[in-house]
């Protein structure tokens, strides 16, 4: 059997290339990532394949992340760049199915000269034709073809046109058939581009094609994205660099003068007389490049009038901000709460048919706590994934970015990174999840070591108790102000500024790399196809259950273990004294006393903080096993009475003010969460960040804690 | 002149892009080749970054990047 035809799917960001690949798979695709990097590509086969010759297999089409050129400026273009040129022991793909915006012809063409420099058969998808002659730019297909010399086939994703056409189109590729590259060839105009490449050419390794992109990658500094060789970039080094930069202007100028003479032959419908601007010359193409007027942005143009308008865009932005805090925040509460509900009588089910003992709680207090540890995310993550790509696929989050820009690039990053960095407030796993939006991987992953600092809302049980506990929590102390509202206010302040700091000085130190550059395109508002981003929501939740999930089951049967071995027989116990005490975790919190002391803590809280590692609100629960109380996590106030009134063998207060605030500085800091590691280690591929993120954030935390302690003692407080 | 020098709603004609490296064959690799037509449309609302309209999309930069732009024949 002849193996299937592999066809690349390429096209510019925001021109429906994902949901033309979902609509010719019928969405069954397996979605895989780049080795090293979480860079998705999908790969399916094409469902509609009855024009394919008998015997030969579907066609698989392979989607690539969109970008505008083939010189890669990030991971995600990297990725683009290696799968088309198929280096590095990578198969090139047999064909190239390149989706073209019909609206907007005079950019998305640039890249379709690139891809014919490729060497491969094309077939074009001229995609959104509905769009296009709305805004008084539609082009014939044919016409385009003809210009083009490849197929070229109209589409609207959204209702499915030209869908069948295009499987006939493709089921007809063959494997292996590679056509001539169509390269430009610079002419006297072009002295620069000619001496580059006549130098490469007289080398063994470039040439054609491949020298040009790399030439371009080599003005750009990108050669590493690229998977240059050695030899490669032993040759291009030899050039002189203000030749090489001479060299890409002109070839750039060159492709899009070829773009222009292109243009120009297609006739496109008529503009309305009202919407030709004085600078129209008779005889030229409304597509034309040199034209700067934007058909296709008409519509948005008066959408953006508000959504990015002086005052009123800031407005909607919080609003917007504001409703996917809320959503992650409180909305998935309920959900959560039947998850827990259902784990817990599973739970109950399973004790009652197995009775007491040994195995009944591995299973009840390790296998189904750590199922429902897993199982409690995916609302959260459910809904931030819901809401990202409704806004992506609206075009709103480029606005959203543009209007936040300049405030984050004051920390260094681009305003793709404040989405993330809002939902860590709710929980630091679905927002460390989201940034997989931001495509430089250093920007990433400053990010992502930003996100937990963010006082997410599983530190607020740990918080209230202790403030509940060891302050008067309803005192006025300004207007309506309480002390208890004033003092988890300064918690979440101090959560923020920790973050914004020390990103900004991650980003300085560690993961060095300039402010990334802002070319954001502002694409024209679409509805966005929901089956498309529900079908996203899907891979990103199965994704997390799968990877991130074993670790937190794993861990979470081994902090069991921790807390429960060895075991004691009750009867042994001295007054006072819980089963906790005995185990592994109370053995390591009271070897833990000398070094907790100086931040105010005893053994106690050491055994309260083993637990909450499963994760931070478990501290509560944790410490009412400690104290042999039951169900603390449900109704604090037997805990909060026991802490407040707890004695030190001297007699004096176990924990005071000053004590508490400590910890709750702790928590601040401290990555008291194996949840957020498990998912670091799946979105950077290694232990190395997760390792570093627990270390700093642990040693961080307690030199905050011990600031605070001793600081207040030597002022004579507590 | 360079672009961040436009006012709100002039148009000119990009001459060159200055500098080299990963932002400037990025900024011409967008469409900012010689002769073209840029217009400012917009500037955010908190002064940077800008929203620019040429070869019929838009794209925002920042104000430094579009420094690196210069252009003539500016008018309305």
């Amino acid at each position: 059997m002849t193996r299937p035809v592999r066809v690349a799917v390429a096209g510019n960001p925001n021109v429906g290339k994902t949901s033309l690949f979902n609509l010719l798979t019928g969405s069954r695709y397996k979605v895989g990532n780049y080795p090293g990097i979480t860079v998705e590509t999908r790969e399916g086969s094409l469902r509609a394949a009855g024009a394919t010759a008998a015997g030969a297999p579907a066609p698989v089409l392979v989607d690539l992340p969109g970008t505008y050129s083939l010189t890669p400026f990030a991971e995600d273009e990297a990725v683009a760049f290696r799968t088309l040129t198929g280096i590095r022991g990578e198969r090139r793909p047999d064909a190239v199915l390149l989706v073209l915006d019909a609206s907007n012809l005079a950019r998305n063409l640039y890249l379709a000269l690139q891809v014919f420099e490729l060497g491969l058969p094309c077939v074009v998808a001229l995609n959104m034709v509905d769009l296009a002659r709305d805004a008084g730019v539609g082009v014939e297909p044919e016409l385009l073809a003809a210009a083009l010399g490849v197929p070229v086939v109209a589409t609207v994703a959204r209702t499915g046109e030209g869908l069948d056409e295009l499987a006939a189109c493709l089921g007809q590729l063959e494997p292996g058939a590679g056509t001539e590259p169509r390269l430009v060839e610079p002419g006297a105009d072009q002295p620069a581009l000619r001496g580059c490449l006549a130098e490469l050419e007289a080398g063994a390794e470039l040439r054609g094609a491949r020298a040009r992109w790399l030439l371009a990658a080599e003005a750009a500094g990108q050669l590493e994205l690229c998977g240059a060789s050695p030899v490669e970039r032993e040759q291009l080094a030899r050039l002189e660099p203000g030749a090489v930069a001479d060299a890409i202007r002109e070839l750039v100028e060159l492709r899009y003068a070829e773009v222009d003479r292109l243009l120009a032959e297609l006739p496109t419908a008529e503009l309305p007389a009202a919407e030709r601007g004085p600078s129209d010359r008779a005889g030229r193409s409304k597509l034309a490049g040199d034209d700067s007027r934007a058909p296709a942005m008409r519509r948005s143009a008066k959408i953006d009038a508000v959504l990015t308008h002086r005052v009123l865009g800031p407005l909607t932005f919080l609003l917007v901000m504001a409703l996917i805090f809320q959503s992650i925040f409180s909305w998935a509460d309920p959900i959560m709460g039947w998850i827990e509900a259902g784990v817990g009588a599973l739970s109950g089910l399973v004790a009652d048919v197995l009775g007491p003992g040994l195995f009944t709680d591995l299973l009840t207090e390790g296998v189904l706590a750590g199922v429902g540890n897993v199982v409690v995310f995916v609302p959260q993550i459910a809904l931030l994934f819901l809401f990202i790509g409704l806004l992506e696929d609206s075009g709103y989050m480029a606005r959203a970015a543009f209007i936040i820009d300049r405030l984050m690039a004051r920390v260094g990053l681009n305003g793709k990174a404040f989405v993330p960095l809002l939902s860590g407030y709710a929980c630091a796993i679905p927002a460390i999840m989201s940034t997989r939006t931001i495509s430089s991987f250093k920007d990433r992953v400053v990010t992502i070591l930003m996100i937990p600092y963010m006082s997410c809302s599983a530190r607020l049980p740990v918080y209230t108790l202790l403030i509940g506990a060891l302050f008067v929590a309803n005192a006025r102390v300004l207007g309506p102000f309480t002390s208890g509202g004033l003092i988890l206010l300064s918690m979440y302040l101090l959560s923020t500024l920790s973050a914004l700091a020390l990103g900004a000085i991650y980003k300085r130190t560690l993961l060095v790399s300039p402010t990334p550059p802002l070319v954001l395109e502002l694409p024209p508002y679409r509805l966005p196809r929901v089956r498309d981003t529900l079908r996203q929501v899907w891979d990103r939740t199965a994704d997390f259950l799968r990877d991130a999930g074993t670790i937190i089951l794993a861990v979470t049967i081994v902090l069991w273990g921790l807390l429960s071995f060895p075991r004691v027989d009750e009867a042994e116990l001295g007054p006072g004294e819980t089963a906790i005490e005995h185990s592994v975790a109370g053995r390591v919190g009271k070897a833990l006393e000398p070094a907790l002391e100086p931040i105010g803590q005893d053994w106690r809280m050491g055994i309260g903080l083993i637990g909450s590692f499963a994760a931070r609100e478990v501290m509560v629960s944790t410490l009412g096993l400690v104290y042999g109380i039951e169900n603390a996590d449900e109704d604090d106030a037997p805990l909060r009475e026991v802490i407040r009134e707890a004695e030190a063998e001297d007699g004096s207060p176990r924990y005071t003010k000053l004590s508490g605030l400590a910890l709750m500085v702790f928590f601040v800091y401290a990555c008291q969460c194996m949840s957020t590691l498990a998912v670091v280690r799946r979105e950077t591929r290694s232990w190395r960040w997760p390792a570093f993120m627990l270390v700093s954030m642990t040693v961080i935390a307690y030199l905050a804690a011990l600031v605070v302690f001793q600081g207040g003692r030597l002022l004579g407080l507590g | 002149m360079t672009l961040d020098e436009l006012d709100l709603g002039q148009r000119a004609q990009v001459r060159a892009v200055t500098g080299r490296g990963s932002m400037s064959v990025r900024l011409l690799e967008m469409g900012f080749v010689p002769g073209v037509e840029v217009a400012l449309v917009k500037r955010a609302p908190l002064g940077d970054p800008l929203e620019l309209r040429l070869r019929g999309y838009h794209v925002s930069l920042r104000r430094a990047e579009a420094r690196r732009v210069e252009i003539s024949g500016v008018g309305a």
